[in-house]
């Protein structure tokens, strides 16, 4: 009882010290784990993999430093897949924050594949490849005014520049030709293009989002308005496995390499559960 | 250890310590990053608005090219600052009458369309929905479950009638499916806190003291 009693006086900045250490840990002696891929995760890739030569994917990157962990390994997988595939990609962001982070990212992607090309078809290359449509508020705008013309909504880049004369663009009128709309952010952003972009025009359309906003987006997902899931660092491992496994990407897995900490810091706020009760029912039971 | 030498890898590092430090308790420090983080935040959102809309989209037109019918957005903006005269304050109720207006216009066709219609389709009893489970037989077992649950947890917050009889046996049922959801979500959060403490760790780890690559 002794035992139990000092449990439940444990300072507070003890628990967060403990959870500190198995973070900690695994991260500096990392242990690789085996991912299980989900349907969610698995009808994403695929819906991504078999997107038309002549079509684009939309990314929309709404992330802000708060949600980056879980949502940034997201948008490198789904860009490498995408580079990979050479399928041509529009980014563009519906808030001010997520911006310098959507830039970030594509300039880290495109380094990457830049660096092994060896001509310029290998290449993945601005305007051509890929465009940072960049922002335009009020969200609403882009989401209903790019089933019309993209161009017009955003009349320039995030560079600067016009968007009717960049090569991609040429080919790109509206959400017709996009195949697939992917959103990755901590809030209900992906379910607001589902109520605007998809009702009105039917885009299909991807979600990434944090594991706070998970149970929320299920029910979107088995309805089919989501195409498909992807929900914190664990669906972002997800997509990095298949993604090594099917196209034989090898790149750097932030999030499977993250995976221990998290599986060893569950069970320890586990442990911590279980104490709680137990103390609380001996507590009670002595009243 | 490959300690960084970027100045702006540092300033991170400082910061993320210094909001840390609140574990332990309040202190300066903390106070300090939280008021650079709020106004790093407005500021940037304020220069954006200005050189990439207001600037561009209604100060060019207007006073550079003359569109002289970019003068009803540029008044209707305006009103928004008669707040702060008193006497002419009750003009304010016009830009925000507009707002919620077009976004109630806007929002409630598509809010029914996504949130209700299609949620209660998904909800009935179809193939279509027992294929959406990917679990083969289980779908249709997992579909009933959903349907039972929709019910029970919608007669739960039935409050026209006392609970008693079925009522009282459906609402039970439905708390079940509540608890069930909430467990749910609170396994999901603290995953989600601890992705962001592994963030954060990542980056001390990598970038800044080079432990980890």
């Amino acid at each position: 009882m002794r035992i139990i009693d000092t449990l439940l006086k444990v300072d507070r900045r003890i628990i967060y010290l403990i959870l500190a250490v198995v973070v900690i840990l695994p991260l500096l002696l990392p242990s690789p784990q085996k991912v299980r891929v989900m349907p969610p995760v698995e009808k994403l890739f695929w819906a991504v993999d078999t997107i038309h030569e002549e079509k684009v994917l939309i990314m929309d990157f709404d992330y802000e430093p708060q949600t980056q962990p879980e949502l940034e390994p997201m948008g490198l997988a789904i860009l490498r897949h995408a580079f990979k595939k050479r399928i041509k990609v529009l980014v563009l962001s519906l808030y001010v924050q997520p911006l310098g982070l959507a830039k970030s990212a594509q300039d880290r992607i495109t380094d990457e594949y830049n660096r092994e090309a060896k001509t310029n078809a290998d290449s993945i290359i601005y305007g051509r490849d890929y465009v940072f449509l960049g922002w335009q508020p009020p969200p609403l705008v882009p989401m209903l005014g790019m089933g019309e013309s993209i161009t017009e909504v955003y009349k320039s880049d995030y560079y600067g520049n016009k968007t009717d004369t960049l090569p991609l663009m040429k080919k790109i009128k509206n959400y017709n030709d996009a195949e697939l709309l992917i959103s990755l952010s901590g809030s209900s952003i992906p379910v607001s293009w589902v109520a605007y972009a998809q009702n009105r025009f039917g885009i299909r359309i991807g979600a990434g989002c944090t594991a706070v906003s998970a149970s929320d987006f299920y029910p979107y997902l088995q309805t089919g308005q989501f195409t498909g899931l992807i929900v914190g660092m664990k669906g972002a491992a997800e997509y990095e496995e298949m993604l090594e496994a099917k196209l034989n990407v090898h790149k750097k897995r932030k999030a499977s390499e993250s995976l221990p900490s998290i599986t060893y810091a569950h069970l320890v706020m586990i442990a911590f559960i279980i104490i709680g009760n137990i103390g609380y029912f001996v507590q009670r039971r002595r009243r | 250890m490959n300690l960084s030498t970027e100045p702006w890898i540092w300033i991170g590092a400082f910061l993320s310590l210094s909001i840390f430090s609140f574990l332990y308790k309040d202190n300066p420090f903390y106070k300090f990053a939280e008021h650079v983080f709020v106004g790093v935040a407005n500021g940037y959102a304020v220069t954006f608005y200005w050189h990439r809309i207001l600037v561009p989209a209604l100060f060019d037109p207007l006073f550079g090219q003359g569109k002289l019918l970019y003068i009803i957005p540029f008044v209707v903006g305006a009103l928004y600052f008669t707040r702060f005269i008193p006497k002419v304050s009750w003009l304010v109720r016009i830009p925000i009458g507009i707002s919620i207006g077009y976004y109630t216009g806007a929002s409630i066709p598509a809010g029914i369309q996504a949130n209700i219609i299609k949620q209660i389709q998904g909800t009935v009893l179809t193939p279509e929905n027992f294929k959406a489970w990917h679990a083969g037989e289980m779908g249709i077992v997992w579909s009933i479950i959903l349907f039972i649950g929709v019910l029970c947890t919608l007669s739960y917050f039935y409050f026209s009638k006392e609970q008693k009889g079925v009522l009282k046996v459906s609402s039970r049922i439905g708390i079940i499916f509540i608890m069930i959801g909430f467990g749910a979500a609170f396994g999901y959060t603290v995953m989600a806190r601890i992705s962001l403490l592994i963030g954060r760790l990542q980056f001390l780890l990598g970038p800044w003291l080079g432990v980890i690559r």
